[in-house]
C-alpha cells in the first residue's frame, strides 16, 4: 500500500509541474469573483484540510500497522477486541468535528439563499440547447448559443483541432452582460427539459426547471469574462450550451444596454424578397437554429427528431408548416418567439426548397408578420404616461381586446397565457381573489407593485393599463363584469411620485 | 464447473445419493443454492465486462477534446447503459451470488429457504438485463438520459422507453425475490446456537441490505411506472403544464437511489469485515458496534435523499435539514473504518490477494467517504454538483470499494468453491495493476471537477485535456487488467496451481466461519444435519 501513497505523491508533484507548464491549469476549486464564491472556497478548503488531517491519522496508523504488525516479521497477533470506551470516543470526536463544520456551512448557505434587496433581475430560460436571457428591468432580451467556431470544430470528424479554437466550447455568440458591484437576482426556468446554470466564478449553480422558477443572486466584484456551461444532462447537445458572463463597470453596461435596445428596435425587414434570396438567407438560419435536432443534412434522428428531407409537413400546406414553426409542438419549440418575421420566412422557404425538398413555393416576411403577436407596448421604451393629452373612453370589448395584447407582452411571462400563474412564485389570476375583489385594490397593486410584482404605474400608458385591468377581470376565466376607463388611470398616474431611475 | 462435480464424490461424508442434474439442463432448472450462486456470479462477471466495454467507449471519446468516435447521443446512451448494467447487472447480482453461495454455508443451513423462487429470481434478472441491452438496437437508441432517468428528458427517449421501463420492473422483481429469500433463510434456517449476534458480519450486512431492497425497489418501480403513464396514458405526474412537478420524480427516485447505493456498499462492508480478521489473525475489533453502525447507516440512508438535489431550489429549511442529516452518515461510517484499522493493529498480517484488495478497499473507500463528506456541505455542493468531482466520488465508493471487495471475495472463496488454489502470483499482479490504474483513472477526475468540468459531456474545453487523457490511460490499463481476473477464475476452476487445498484453506479460518469446516469443494448438499459447533472468533 505504500506504493499507493507514493503514487498520490507522484500525482500531486506531476500536477504541480504541469501547473507551471500551463498557465490556465487548475486543480482546485476557483475562488471566484464574488464574496459568496470566496466563502464557498474557504468552506471547501476547511473541509478538505480536515479530511486530509483525518486521512493522515487513519492511514498513518494503518500503514504503520501494515509495516510492523506482519507475520513475516514474526509479529504475534494480540487478541484484544471489544472496547466500549474506544467506540464511544471515536463516535463523539467526529460528532464534534461535524458540528464545527456545520456552523460555517449554515452561515454561507443562509447568505446564498438571501435574494432580497436585489437591484436588478434577469430571467434565464434553458432551452435545448441554448440560453435565453430577459432583463426584467429594461426589456433587453436575447438568446445565447454556442459560438460558430466551436460549433464547427465539435462536429464528429470535423478535422478541426479544438486547440486552435479560442475558448473551445466555452464561447457564445451573445454573452450575458452584467454590471459589477450590483446585487443581481436571477430567475431560472426552462422551456423543455431540465438544465442547470453554472458559472464557477460566481460560486453556485441552479437548476432550470420547466414550469417552475428558481432564484439565485450574485454581485460580482471585478470586471471580467467568466465562463461556465450547462450542468444538468439535457439531451444530446448538453455539452454544447456554454454560458459566458461579462461583468462591466456601470457606464459600460449602460452603453451596452442602450446599444442592444436600439438593435432590438430595428425589428424585422418586411420588404419582399425573391425566392432565391429567401432560400439563400435561410441556410445560415437553419444551421444555427434547426440543425442541432434536424441535423445539418435534414435527415433528423429517427425516433427523436423527425427528418426535414421528404417530410410530409414540409412538402404539405405551407400555412400548416408556418403554424407549426411559429407555435411549436411537443419537443419543437415555438420559433415565433425567437426569430424575426424575415428570418422565419427565410428558414421556412429554405426547408421547402433545400435539404432534398423542392416544393417550389415561398412565403414573404410580411405574411409571417401578420401571424406574430403584435407588440402594443414596448417594454423597452418606458414611455412616460400621456399626462397632458386627454384620453378617450372605450367600450368594454375594446378594452378587453386591447388588454389581451397588453397582457401578452407584459404579464404572461409570470402569470402565464391562461392566467394559471406559476405557483408558488407567481399567483394565478384565474379565480384570483384580488382580481375578483375590489377593482381599486387591484389597480393600486398594479400601479405600485408588491413583492416580486413590479409596479406598472410608470411603464404602461393609461389606456393600456386600463385595458389590461379590464381584461384580467373579464378574461382568463374571470367574469367580474366591470371596467375601468383610461381617464381614471391617468388621474391616478399623475398623482404618483416621480419615477426613480433604477439604473442610477 | 464439472471439476466441482467430480471432486464432490471424493468427499462423500454425507449420505446423499442425488447430485445435480446431468448436462446443460442442470443450469436451467437448478434449485441448488451453490449452482444458483455460481450462475449469479458468472452472469455478473460477464456483465462487468459488458459495462466495462461501455466505459472504454466513454474513456476513448474523452481521451482528447473534439468528437472522434461517437455521436453525442450515443455517448449519452453509453453513460446511461454503463451505469444501469454495472449497478443492476454486475454489482447487485454479484452480491446476490455471494449471498447464495455463502449465507447457507455460514449459518449452517442446507439451502436457501425458497429454492424455486431462487431459480426464478435469477432467470428474471437475465431477462431484465437482456431486455435492457436490446434497447441499444432500437429506433432512437438506448435510453440516454442518465441512469437516473430524469423527466422530462427521459420522455424524449425513442422506441426504447417502454422496454427500458419494463426491464427495470423485471430487475426490481428479481431483486425483491432475492431479498425475500435471504430474509426468510436468515430468520428461519440458522443452525441451533447461531444467534443473531453470532452471525458472520456478511450475513448481518446482507440481512439489512435485503430489508433496504424490499423497502425501495417498489418505490423505483412506482417512479418509472409514472414515467410510463406520463408518456403513454396522458397523466401529468412530472409535467408542470398539467399540474405536475418534474422535481417530484427526483424526490421519488432518490428515495430509492440513496438506499440503492448502500445496497451496493453494505455487503461490501460485510465481506471486508469477514476477510480482514482472518488475515490479521485477530478477532474483529468491535463486532457489535459494526452491526449497530451498519444498521445506523441503513436507517440514515432513508432520510438523506435530497442531498442529491441541493440545486433544484428547495426551501432553505429543507437544504439545512438534508445537509445536517447527510453529515451524520460520516459518524457510523467512521466507526467502521476505525474498527477495521483497530482490527489490523497488532495483528500478525499476511498479504494474500484477498487481504490486499480488502486493505485497498478500506483506504480508497475512505477517500470516497471524505469527498462524500465534502459534498454533504450544501454550499460547497453548489460547486461540486454534477461535475467530475462527483464522478470521482462515487466511482471511488464503487470501483475500488464494491468491485475490489468482489475481487477479494472471489480470491477468498474460490479455493473453497472449487477445491483448487488460484495462482497467487497472477493474483498479486492483478491487484497491483488494478490499484495503481484505478487511481490513475479516478484521482484526476477530482481535479477536473473542481476545475469546472461537468459530468455527462462527450466533449470538453481544452483546459481539461491533460487530466482526461491521464484518466483515460488509467481506464484502459484498469480495463485490461481485469482480463487477468477472468483468466485466474477460469484457471482456478480448471485446476489452478494443482495444489490440493485443505478444508480451511486459510490459516485458522475454521475459527472464523462455518464454511471453512466443510470440505473444499463442499459437497452438492451441505449441512443437511445442522453443525453442532458455532465458530465465534469473528465476534
Amino acid at each position: 500500500m505504500n506504493k499507493t501513497k507514493q503514487l498520490f505523491a507522484g500525482l500531486i508533484l506531476m500536477a504541480l509541474a504541469l501547473r507551471t507548464a500551463q498557465a490556465d491549469y487548475t486543480l482546485n476549486l476557483m475562488k471566484g469573483v464574488t464574496k459568496v464564491s470566496n466563502d464557498v472556497y474557504d468552506l471547501h478548503m476547511l473541509i478538505l484540510w480536515i479530511c486530509v488531517l483525518i486521512g493522515v491519522g487513519v492511514f498513518g496508523t494503518m500503514f504503520y500497522s501494515i509495516y510492523h504488525h506482519r507475520k513475516s516479521k514474526g509479529h504475534q497477533a494480540a487478541q484484544f477486541h471489544e472496547n466500549t470506551t474506544v467506540e464511544i470516543i471515536w463516535t463523539i470526536i467526529p460528532t464534534l468535528i461535524l458540528i464545527g463544520m456545520a456552523i460555517p456551512a449554515t452561515k454561507t448557505l443562509l447568505e446564498l439563499d438571501d435574494v432580497q434587496d436585489s437591484e436588478m433581475s434577469i430571467k434565464v430560460t434553458g432551452w435545448q440547447w441554448k440560453w435565453e436571457y430577459e432583463y426584467l428591468d429594461n426589456g433587453v432580451h436575447f438568446f445565447s448559443n454556442l459560438d460558430e467556431a466551436s460549433n464547427k470544430a465539435r462536429q464528429l470528424g470535423s478535422g478541426i483541432d479544438p486547440r486552435s479554437v479560442p475558448h473551445y466550447l466555452q464561447n457564445v455568440d451573445k454573452p450575458l452582460v452584467i454590471p459589477i458591484k450590483k446585487k443581481i437576482r436571477f430567475l431560472f426556468t426552462a422551456a423543455d427539459v431540465l438544465h442547470s446554470w453554472w458559472v464557477p466564478d460566481l460560486g453556485w449553480k441552479k437548476d432550470a426547471i420547466p414550469g417552475f422558477i428558481n432564484e439565485a443572486w450574485t454581485s460580482v466584484d471585478k470586471p471580467g469574462t467568466y465562463r461556465g456551461q450547462c450542468t444538468e444532462l439535457c439531451g444530446k447537445d448538453h455539452g454544447f450550451m456554454p454560458i459566458v458572463v461579462i461583468a462591466m463597470e456601470q457606464p459600460d453596461y449602460d452603453a451596452w444596454v442602450k446599444k442592444t435596445q436600439e438593435e432590438a428596435k430595428k425589428g424585422a425587414d418586411l420588404s419582399d424578397q425573391s425566392h432565391g434570396e429567401l432560400v439563400a438567407k435561410g441556410a445560415p438560419i437553419y444551421a444555427k437554429n434547426c440543425s442541432t435536432c434536424h441535423l445539418p443534412d435534414g435527415k433528423g434522428v429517427p425516433g427523436a427528431f423527425p427528418a426535414i428531407s421528404g417530410s410530409a409537413v414540409v412538402k404539405g400546406d405551407i400555412n400548416a408548416q408556418v403554424n407549426l414553426v411559429l407555435n411549436g409542438k411537443a419537443g419543437m419549440p415555438a420559433f415565433g418567439k425567437m426569430l424575426k418575421a424575415d428570418e422565419l420566412a427565410q428558414v421556412i422557404t429554405y426547408t421547402r426548397n433545400a435539404l432534398g425538398n423542392a416544393v417550389g413555393d415561398d412565403i414573404q416576411p410580411k405574411a409571417i408578420q401578420e401571424l406574430l403577436p403584435k407588440k402594443s407596448a414596448e417594454p423597452v421604451t418606458k414611455a412616460a404616461p400621456e399626462k397632458s393629452e386627454p384620453v378617450a373612453d372605450m367600450s368594454k370589448d375594446e378594452l378587453i381586446s386591447l388588454g389581451k395584447s397588453v397582457y401578452d407582452s407584459n404579464c404572461v411571462s409570470c402569470h402565464q397565457a391562461e392566467g394559471q400563474g406559476n405557483p408558488p412564485m407567481f399567483p394565478a389570476l384565474k379565480g384570483s381573489s384580488v382580481v375578483k375583489g375590489d377593482i381599486n385594490a387591484q389597480i393600486d397593486l398594479m400601479l405600485n407593485g408588491k413583492g416580486m410584482m413590479p409596479g406598472f404605474g410608470h411603464t404602461l400608458k393609461a389606456t393600456d393599463f386600463a385595458a389590461v385591468v379590464t381584461f384580467t377581470r373579464n378574461g382568463l376565466g374571470n367574469s367580474v363584469n366591470d371596467v375601468v376607463q383610461p381617464s381614471v388611470i391617468q388621474k391616478l398616474q399623475s398623482a404618483m411620485p416621480a419615477e426613480q431611475d433604477d439604473d442610477e | 464447473m464439472s471439476a466441482v462435480v467430480a471432486e464432490h464424490d471424493d468427499h462423500h461424508h454425507d449420505d446423499h445419493a442425488h447430485g445435480p442434474e446431468k448436462g446443460f439442463l442442470r443450469w436451467i432448472i437448478t434449485t441448488n443454492h451453490k449452482d444458483i450462486g455460481t450462475l449469479y456470479l458468472v452472469f455478473a462477471l460477464a456483465m462487468f465486462f459488458v459495462g466495462g466495454a461501455m466505459a472504454m467507449v466513454i474513456r476513448a471519446e474523452l481521451f482528447e477534446p473534439g468528437m472522434q468516435f461517437v455521436e453525442p447521443h450515443f455517448f449519452n446512451s453509453m453513460t446511461t447503459m454503463h451505469a444501469l448494467v454495472m449497478v443492476f447487472g454486475a454489482v447487485m447480482p454479484a452480491f446476490v451470488g455471494l449471498a447464495n453461495w455463502m449465507i447457507p454455508m455460514m449459518i449452517g443451513a442446507p439451502d436457501m429457504a425458497l429454492p424455486r423462487m431462487n431459480n426464478m429470481s435469477f432467470w428474471v434478472l437475465v431477462a431484465g438485463v437482456l431486455l435492457l441491452a436490446s434497447t441499444l438496437f432500437m429506433e432512437g437508441g438506448a435510453p440516454a438520459s442518465g441512469w437516473t432517468l430524469y423527466p422530462p428528458l427521459v420522455l424524449q427517449t425513442g422506441k426504447a422507453l417502454p422496454f427500458a421501463i419494463f426491464s427495470v420492473h423485471l430487475l426490481g422483481i428479481s431483486s425483491i425475490m432475492g431479498a425475500i429469500n435471504i430474509i426468510a433463510t436468515i430468520f428461519n434456517m440458522r443452525a441451533p446456537g447461531m444467534t443473531l449476534m453470532k452471525m458472520p458480519l456478511f450475513v448481518w450486512t446482507w440481512l439489512i441490505t435485503a430489508f433496504l431492497l424490499i423497502a425501495v425497489m417498489p418505490v423505483f418501480a412506482g417512479a418509472v411506472t409514472m414515467l410510463l403513464t406520463d408518456k403513454f396514458f396522458g397523466t401529468s405526474f412530472f409535467d408542470a403544464a398539467g399540474g405536475g412537478d418534474p422535481v417530484l420524480y427526483q424526490h421519488i427516485f432518490w428515495f430509492f437511489g440513496h438506499p440503492e447505493v448502500y445496497i451496493m456498499i453494505l455487503p461490501t462492508f460485510g465481506v471486508a469485515s469477514t476477510i480482514i480478521p482472518v488475515f490479521a489473525r485477530k478477532p474483529l475489533f468491535g463486532y457489535s458496534s459494526m452491526v449497530y453502525a451498519t444498521a445506523s447507516i441503513a436507517f440514515l440512508s432513508f432520510i438523506v435523499w435530497a442531498h442529491h438535489m441541493f440545486t433544484v431550489g428547495m426551501p432553505i429549511a429543507g437544504e439545512l435539514y438534508f445537509m445536517y442529516a447527510t453529515m451524520l452518515i460520516a459518524i457510523p461510517t467512521g466507526v467502521k473504518v476505525f474498527n477495521w484499522t483497530a482490527t489490523m493493529w497488532k495483528g500478525a498480517m499476511t498479504f494474500e490477494a484477498p487481504m490486499l484488495f480488502s486493505i485497498a478497499f478500506v483506504v480508497l473507500f475512505t477517500m470516497g467517504g471524505f469527498t462524500g463528506l465534502m459534498m454533504s456541505i450544501a454550499p460547497s455542493d453548489f460547486q461540486y454538483h454534477d461535475t467530475y468531482f462527483i464522478v470521482a466520488h462515487f466511482h471511488y465508493t464503487l470501483v475500488p470499494a464494491s468491485i475490489f471487495i468482489l475481487m477479494a471475495a472471489g480470491y477468498y472463496w474460490l479455493p473453497k468453491w472449487t477445491g483448487h488454489m488460484y495462482n497467487e502470483k497472477i493474483g498479486q499482479l492483478h491487484f497491483w495493476l488494478s490499484v495503481v490504474s484505478v487511481n490513475i483513472l479516478f484521482f484526476p477526475q477530482h481535479f477536473l471537477g473542481l476545475a469546472g468540468m461537468p459530468r455527462r459531456i462527450p466533449d470538453y474545453a481544452v483546459q481539461f485535456a491533460d487530466w482526461n487523457m491521464i484518466s483515460s490511460i488509467g481506464g484502459f490499463i484498469f480495463g485490461a487488467s481485469q482480463l487477468l481476473f477472468l483468466y485466474i477464475v477460469i484457471d482456478t476452476i480448471r485446476g489452478g496451481t494443482g495444489e490440493k487445498v485443505t478444508d480451511e484453506v486459510w490459516e485458522d479460518a475454521h475459527k472464523h466461519g462455518l464454511e471453512w469446516t466443510l470440505p473444499s469443494p463442499p459437497p452438492y448438499h451441505t449441512f443437511t444435519t445442522p453443525p453442532t459447533v458455532i465458530p465465534t472468533e469473528h465476534i
